[in-house]
């Protein structure tokens, strides 16, 4: 540390207040954003008959958590995963069982029990949190875990790997989730007194199956999906920016080279694939109780993660606001281009063929938004070819 | 005199049927100069990776600061004390140069991935410290105003500076420097000479160079070890080598009927 103190090192010391403050304050942002979203935007487009644009805003936070946290493994530390709905099918699964189930056990039915800060208006209570909403809260962040427990499973043998071993175990990974939850009887069950007297060890057993998990409570708010996406984001740049961020990209620009210089490349490619794993589980957990969907699992597979990939390449592998921005727009998108659906995958395969041959690093490549170099490659005052790969 | 930072001894390496090295040895104490030369192919690229454990040794012991370090990830290694720089430099390109070296800070970092996101005291501060190490770096190694430019887009002797400047970011007690002049103009190699120097006086770094420029090696190296065919041929100050008649003849190619080694082994 030879160098270590001099000009730069020696700005003033930031009061323990003022670095409290700048710590806590975008998480307190992060909330209060999505109250505002929950409890001002929703009802004002509601009222304003934009009914379809709540929901897309659903879908889209939704969208944006799946995107951001691929981003962390495909974007950050170059990895390719292709899997990554199958994390998202394990969140859902986990926290439906324990929302459904426990509701049961809990408030004796699987009526919606949420308070203001939760969706569907017949099931609110008055209250802003209610004891739902804290079963829904803790049932998100078991999906996540859960997810990230099989990410850690998935990861650590497969990232020990050089080469493309992740992408075909990402893929089998998803098809084993998929067929193992379709295999599983597609019996559900409704009854209080039925659910109470079965031991908790064999509930697991009954989610629907192939035919899917119905009757799930419709917690899935703005509130919830916002907050979410938005301490996705912050977690994300936080990351990215920090001393740990500059250690996944590293991996992704040059591993030998990472390595060399002291970074335990599979350690690292590990931990991020665990930290994006956690995010798609969450995300899969507000899916599961959105309104309208039907959870099933047949529908979280290698179609669902190509969207997400197509997201993340989109947007620049690497770029957190470029994977938000692609989500936004390949989630509205496909709504207006609802007369033509069905060619929705021809239209994504050859967006990405162009994408690859005009702009391979895709919208921001690994810029953010907010980075001077992005104005300056905007405003075309810099336009140096890139050399070899 | 100070204590070995860097010893190594009977290291081997096969690659199929070539023997790339054969029983290599070297010793480094704090601020020795040493340089490591032979033919194209001869074996040192070789040597640094066994060194820095991107080959594990078929045979042989290699210890860092005392402890044994053959068979270990590179990463641990390089947290041990052993930087490098590469001859087919490989930097972060798409990295700005301010992260290139503030990258190889990371390894001496103390607070963990969760304090960086929640942002607490502990971790700014190593973040400011990082900062003005490697703000300070860059101002020893002439790279300051570049700062911001991304790697790949520097000149060819910026991008070798570079390296040497992120290798000793990690705090090295050893560094290893595989050709560092290759592709300066003599001006750029002047400096870097005295540069070299400088580092090894300042950081009280032990430094082991490859080295094609032989003006260069023998300038700056205190000894000089010689490798042809993987053999070490000679060892010793820079005056012996010149004169050996085994490494002239490695040198020039000449097949001397006294040179029982080189060929007859291949
Ligand atoms: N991974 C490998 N697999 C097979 N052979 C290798 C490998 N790495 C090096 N070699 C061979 O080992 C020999 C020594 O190579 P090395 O790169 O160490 O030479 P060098 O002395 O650094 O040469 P140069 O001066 O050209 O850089 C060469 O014949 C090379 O082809
Ligand atoms: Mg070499």
């Amino acid at each position: 540390m030879r160098h270590g103190v001099d000009q730069h090192a020696m700005q003033p010391g930031a009061s323990s207040l003022t670095t409290l403050v700048r710590a806590w304050a975008p998480v307190l942002a992060c909330l209060l954003l999505a109250v505002v979203l929950q409890m001002v935007v929703g009802p004002l487009l509601v009222s304003a008959g934009w009914d379809f644009a709540a929901k897309l805003l659903l879908d889209i936070g939704i969208n944006v958590i799946l995107a951001v946290s691929l981003t962390m493994v495909n974007g950050f530390t170059g990895q390719f995963s292709i899997g990554h709905a199958a994390f998202m099918a394990v969140g859902a699964y986990v926290a439906a069982g324990i929302v459904y189930y426990g509701s049961f056990r809990l408030f004796g039915s699987a009526e919606m029990a949420g308070g203001l800060l939760s969706s569907a208006p017949e099931g609110r209570q008055g209250a802003w949190l209610t004891r739902g909403d804290a079963l829904f809260g803790l049932s998100i962040l078991a999906g996540g875990v859960a997810s990230a427990g099989c990410g850690y499973l998935v990861g650590l043998p497969s990232l020990r790997l050089r080469g493309d071993y992740l992408a075909i175990v990402t893929l089998g990974f998803g098809e084993i989730v998929r067929v193992l939850i379709q295999s599983q009887t597609t019996e559900t069950l409704y009854d209080p007194e039925e659910i109470a007297k079965t031991p908790l060890w064999q509930l697991p057993k009954y989610l629907g199956g192939a035919l899917g998990f119905s009757g799930l409570p419709f917690y899935t708010s703005l509130f919830w999906v916002w907050v979410f996406a938005l301490l996705t984001v912050l977690v994300a740049y936080r990351i990215k920016s920090s001393t740990y961020g500059r250690a996944f990209l590293s991996i992704r620009e040059d591993e030998i080279a990472s390595e060399a210089m002291g970074v335990d490349t599979t350690r690292y490619k590990v931990r991020a694939f665990v930290i994006s794993a956690f995010f798609a589980g969450c995300a899969g957990a507000l899916f599961a109780h959105t309104v309208g969907v039907q959870l099933n699992a047949g529908e979280l597979g290698f179609v669902k993660s190509f969207d997400i990939i197509i997201m993340v390449v989109l947007g620049g592998l690497g770029s957190i606001s470029g994977a938000f921005l692609a989500a936004i727009i390949l989630t509205i998108l496909p709504e207006l281009l609802r007369s033509v659906s069905e060619y929705r995958m021809v239209a994504y395969a050859t967006a990405l063929i162009l994408m690859m041959l005009l702009r391979p690093q895709g919208l921001l490549g690994v810029r953010e938004i907010w980075d001077k170099r992005t104005w300056r490659w905007l405003t075309g005052s810099r336009t140096r070819k890139r050399g070899g790969s | 005199m100070s204590a070995l930072v860097l010893e190594a001894s009977g290291v081997c390496k096969t690659f199929g049927g070539l023997k790339a090295v054969q029983s290599f040895g070297i010793s480094l104490a704090g601020g020795d100069l040493k340089g490591l030369i032979g033919p194209n192919g001869a074996g040192k690229t070789t040597v640094f990776n066994l060194l820095t454990g991107v080959y594990t040794p078929d045979e042989g012991k290699i210890a860092l600061a005392g402890r044994s370090i053959a068979g270990k990830r590179p990463s641990r290694i390089a947290a041990g004390g052993m930087a490098r720089t590469f001859q087919n430099i490989r930097l972060f390109g798409e990295l700005s140069v301010l992260d290139n070296v503030k990258l190889a800070c990371h390894v001496r970092v103390k607070h963990s991935m969760w304090a960086s996101v929640l942002r607490t005291p502990g971790s700014r501060a190593e973040e400011r410290a990082i900062e003005g190490k490697a703000r300070g770096l860059l101002d020893l190694f002439d790279l300051a105003d570049r700062a911001d430019e991304q790697g790949k887009n520097l000149p060819y002797g910026d991008q070798r500076r570079l390296e040497i400047a992120r290798a000793l970011a990690t705090d090295p007690k050893v560094l290893l420097l595989d050709e560092p002049a290759a592709g300066m103009n003599p001006q750029e190699k002047k400096e870097l000479r005295d540069l070299i120097r400088r580092v090894r006086d300042e950081f009280k770094t032990a430094i082991l160079l490859i080295e094609h420029d032989m003006g260069l090696v023998m300038e700056i190296c205190e000894r000089i070890t010689v490798l042809d065919y993987g053999k070490t041929i000679a060892e010793g100050t820079p005056g012996e080598i010149q004169n050996n008649p085994r490494v002239i003849e490695a040198y020039l190619g000449v097949e001397a009927a006294d040179a029982p080694s080189g060929a007859s082994n291949a």
